[in-house]
């Protein structure tokens, strides 16, 4: 029998889903089942950013450049625009992957170099957007000459002439967070043991070599290039500065030697060519596979991945193809590094796919809170009452405890490799990156914050409207919520792909069955009280 | 020490473990039993306080020197990131024979107070409650530099690593990110038996640290207003429902097999266990000491409160953390360094008049922590990544007034260089933590087992009073 496309159940659909998107709505559901999975990646592949805009073109029409005098420019709208491409974009999985990527080549918001501008903020996800289905060594490229990257890893204006000592900070932190890690790697993500101990990849003359390669790069301006000592230290700013790539200095590279890792790049060598040399050394660590295979798995899909599950995803990141375990689906250009190829590997393979992993024990992720908020508004038709569908969230990060493009430090919100302390998850030797932002306090407070948003929504008031911006319209919820059990099924299917205990399901359908079906205001309230119950519950907190 | 008394903290630390014990393996059970037996209940309090400066605190514009001869060298060395000689606040150092003939001072805004009641830094030095430590950075054993140089000795792991040379700080000299256990949490676990509530042995302001981490002594976070309860757990009716708020603490604190799942839940037991307590005896507080409203000001204040609530909820050993973020300042140092020091100089300066209000300034101690110092040398606008680095201790019972340790020769290619200016340390961090958990009362034959290394060093520093 000729191999045949993926085609999801409701729940499955809803599963895949939550690893491919931003969560699930009806008609997301009924596509799935309609063309199967493979069809699905191949038309989220092939999809253009137009429908939606850029991220930047919507922080331009809130605040034009350049900014015109006497106007107080705040972080909000590059924070908006991520959260209506989370509703309005038809291209999730990009959105999604994007999302991931902000987690590996982490700038925030936060910075002091950076709070001020929404634009750069913007324009930073935009590239990882625009290259989420490109190639890893583009997005290396794009990332390091990015002036986002190059304010928030101090890469920027950087200098090695006159045998100055350059920054080491972007060297050092290119190589530990963004390509290769610590460690050497097997390709199935396992540290290499050599004489019982594992082997470093760097060392301080690494860093040391490395960071001369980032010497010479500065602020960028349109038109010619203008590599002039005064661009070089900021006058004259061009007013597209923070959104377009750094531009090269030839007299502030330092002219050395540099020698790193595997690579020795002579004395005088031009210093663009110099970078691209250094690039393509750290892209072609055989460590960057598995290492950023690993990352992307435990971002989409489980923080436990299998050796052997992160070992084909890196191998399709090698060869830059994937071809599903029925033959069945071939995605990639076959060139290494090749995102399509990786993100499918991550995403069709069996032990993602598995329905029966789904109900083991140490499967699975905790939801971090953003893919809460996102999964309970796509689900249940939050509304943005605001002119153009703003979805006015800001910084939540004194309700949630996470705020996209606002990491507190370029480690993440959370480690790849972060165990708490005194769990089960501890004693049984594996990792919980999303748990180093769960506590008591967050915990509590995002039970509380649920308790208010549900009813009464959330996001800021736009100017001339009243209340909250979000509403949880929820219309198909509410059209049956005279049945309780009806109800119930309904939100277990749309938050956790029918993976809701009985008990769990049986308390909520007890509660929200003691709300008269008459009682004023009755399906608004036991949709309420469904979906509060739902999301405060591990059954749906744990996306398995 | 009564046996009567040691008996009932047996039983108490032992029906402790039992509680952990379904997931915690057989020996280290045993361990802590092991540990636990050794205390007794003590009839005083006492706090210890980590201010941990994340990102790496740059020290080499902290403490300066600021005679003559070593202000030229530091000027030299440091070039465009040299703090004006004239803004220096310098101080004296009477015991400290390897500043003999030098002088050291701090840097302006150690001199700044909340507000004209409250001791700035500078003053707390002077006031002899203050104490400076000089290069204090992570090591296995005593290293010298040939030693160094030859790597003949083990070093510890990922030496100029932020997040790994912060798990050392907090855990120990061979831990690196991942480490589960930490200082503070195995002084916890001794101690833990002390408290009514064991779950406020170990108390974080600002977010999840190994620091507090013991193997049975689980950390317990607090936010600016003490701990956060779940409203629901307490309105049985809601949004029109019935039976509401048992029916959510049956869902969110129930045991549960999927192992996420039973974690997270764990988390919103002990929330929901703890909280109300903790915010009851939080409400009866009276502590007039007004704190700075930054980020450390808040977390202090905080912190200061459940300190005043110690005799309602029968505290007697406390550990905490609070942070400060900001010190990887490879751009902009000299800008923005002295602001980071206002800030801890006015939150120190006010929680140290909270104590003294307490009538308990000599029953808490306060002390910084760092991932590592930063290079001597300029990168451009900033420093880099280093090692070892000076640090501050803070209270009563601190020996203040004076700088402890060999103060290292502030030059480029100078004797403790080990590149750019990088320190390699004369006093390791496992010797400071064992100067403080000795105060706290662990006694000596027990600093092994919650400072991992320490027996590689004379254990004391000398900076604290005997307790």
């Amino acid at each position: 029998m000729p191999a045949q496309p993926t085609r999801p159940d409701d729940a499955g659909a809803v599963r895949f889903l939550a690893q491919a998107s931003f969560g699930a709505t009806t008609a997301d559901i009924a596509q799935l089942k309609d063309i199967g999975l493979e069809a699905w990646l191949d038309q989220q592949f092939g999809m253009s950013r137009s429908a939606t805009g850029t991220h930047l073109d919507y922080v331009l029409s809130q605040f034009p450049l350049p900014i015109p005098d006497g106007t107080t420019v705040t972080m909000d709208p590059a924070y908006h625009t991520f959260w209506r491409q989370v509703m309005l974009a038809p291209d999730q999985l990009r959105q999604r992957v994007a999302f991931a990527l902000s987690q590996i080549t982490v700038v925030s918001a936060a910075d002091a170099n950076l709070q001020a501008s929404p634009h750069t903020i913007a324009s930073f996800l935009d590239l990882l957007a625009d290259n989420a289905f490109g190639n890893y060594r583009d997005i290396l490229q794009a990332v390091s000459t990015h002036p986002a990257m190059g304010q928030y890893l101090t890469s920027l204006a950087n200098r090695g002439d006159n045998g100055r000592t350059p920054d080491e900070n972007y060297a050092r932190e290119v190589m530990q967070l963004f390509s290769i890690g610590l460690f050497e790697l097997n390709m199935d993500g396992t540290q290499k043991i050599v004489n019982g101990a594992p082997v470093e990849t760097y060392g301080m003359d690494d860093i040391r070599g490395l960071a001369k390669v980032f010497t010479g790069w500065s602020w960028g301006n349109q038109g010619t290039a203008d590599p002039t000592n005064g661009r070089f230290a900021g006058n004259p700013a061009d007013p597209m500065r923070r959104v377009i790539p750094m531009q090269f200095y030839r007299q502030y590279h330092s002219p050395d030697a540099k020698v790193f890792l595997t690579a020795n790049i002579a004395a005088g060598t031009d210093g663009v060519q110099a970078f691209n040399t250094a690039l393509d050394t750290l892209f072609n660590h055989p460590n960057v596979a598995p290492f950023i295979g690993r990352e992307l798995i435990q971002r989409l899909v489980t923080s436990n991945p299998s050796p052997q599950y992160v070992e084909r995803v890196a191998n399709a990141f090698a060869s830059g193809r994937f071809t599903s375990a029925n033959g069945y689906y071939t995605v990639g250009t076959g060139q290494r590094g090749d995102m399509k190829a990786t993100v499918a590997a991550v995403l069709l393979d069996s032990e993602a796919r598995s329905a029966s992993n789904a109900t083991q024990d140490d499967w699975g992720k905790l939801r971090e809170p953003v893919l809460r908020i996102a999964a309970l508004m796509r689900a249940f038709e939050a509304t943005s009452q605001s002119p153009g569908q703003q979805f006015r969230i800001g910084n939540i990060d004194n309700q949630m405890f996470q705020t996209p493009m606002r990491s507190p430090t370029v480690f993440n919100f959370y480690r790849p490799g972060y165990v708490p302390p005194n769990t089960t998850i501890a004693t049984k030797s594996l990792v919980a990156p999303e748990f180093q932002i769960a506590n008591e306090v967050s915990v509590a407070t995002y039970a509380n914050t649920l308790q208010n948003w549900i009813p009464n929504g959330f996001g800021s008031t736009a100017t001339g409207q009243s209340g909250p911006d979000i509403r949880i319209a929820a219309t198909q919820a509410r059209a049956i919520a005279t049945d309780a059990a009806k109800l119930v099924d309904h939100v277990n299917l749309m938050l956790t792909a029918n993976t809701m205990s009985t008990t769990t399901r049986d308390a909520i359908r007890t509660v929200v069955e003691s709300v008269s079906a008459t009682a004023n205001n009755a399906a608004a309230n036991r949709v309420n009280l469904a979906l509060f119950m739902t999301m405060t519950s591990p059954d749906f907190l744990v996306q398995k | 020490m009564t046996s009567k008394a040691s008996r009932r903290e047996f039983i108490r630390a032992a029906s402790a473990l039992s509680l952990a014990g379904s997931a915690t393996p057989w020996a280290i059970n045993l361990a802590g039993i092991g540990a636990a037996a050794a205390q007794t209940v003590p009839s005083d309090y006492k706090a210890l306080v980590c201010i941990f400066m994340y990102g790496g605190n740059d020290h080499s514009n902290t403490i300066i020197p600021v005679d003559a001869a070593g202000y030229q060298q530091y000027a030299q060395s440091r070039g465009n990131l040299a703090l004006a000689q004239n803004t220096l606040l310098p101080l004296n150092a009477p015991t400290n024979a390897s500043l003999s003939g030098r002088q050291v001072a701090m840097r302006a805004e150690m001199g700044q107070s909340f507000d004209a009641t409250q001791m700035s830094l500078k003053a707390l030095y002077d006031a002899g409650n203050l104490a400076v430590l000089s290069n204090v950075g992570t090591l296995r054993v005593p290293t010298t530099m040939a030693q160094y140089r030859a790597r003949s000795v083990p070093l510890p792991p990922q030496l100029f690593s932020h997040d790994d040379q912060q798990t050392n700080w907090q855990a120990s000299p061979t831990a690196r990110e991942g480490t589960r256990v930490g200082w503070g949490g195995l002084i916890g676990d001794l101690f833990a038996a002390s408290n009514q509530f064991q779950n406020f042995t170990c108390m974080s302001a600002s977010g999840g640290t190994v620091f507090l981490s013991g193997r049975t002594t689980v950390q317990m976070q607090i936010g600016n207003n003490g701990a956060v309860q779940v409203n629901a757990l307490n309105n049985q009716t809601l949004f029109g429902g019935r039976n509401v708020g048992n029916t959510v603490r049956a869902i969110m604190t129930s045991d549960r097999t999927q192992t996420l799942e039973k974690d997270y839940n764990a988390i919103n037991k002990r929330a929901a266990d703890s909280a109300q307590a903790l915010n009851t005896a939080l409400a009866s507080v009276a502590l007039t000491t007004t704190f700075p409203n930054s980020g450390l000001g808040s977390q202090l204040r905080s912190v200061a409160r459940v300190i005043a609530a110690r005799t309602a909820l029968s505290s007697r050993r406390q550990v905490f953390h609070v942070s400060i973020g900001g010190f990887d300042q490879h751009s902009g140092l000299v800008n923005g360094h002295g602001p980071l020091w206002a800030t801890i100089s006015q939150a120190m300066g006010a929680f140290y008049a909270a104590t003294v209000e307490m009538g308990i300034a000599d029953k808490v101690t306060t002390f910084t922590a760092s991932d590592f110092g930063r290079t001597l040398n300029s990168n451009g606008d900033g420093s880099d990544h280093g090692w070892g680095a000076h640090h501050i201790a803070v209270g009563g019972a601190v020996k203040g007034g004076d700088v402890y340790g060999a103060f290292p020769t502030v030059a480029l290619g100078g004797p403790e260089d080990v590149g750019r200016g990088n320190l390699l340390p004369a006093q390791a961090v496992v010797q400071y933590a064992a100067t403080l958990a000795a105060w706290f009362g662990v006694p000596a034959s027990s600093l092994s087992t919650v400072i991992p290394g320490v027996e590689s060093f004379s254990a004391d520093l000398g900076f604290m009073n005997a307790s």
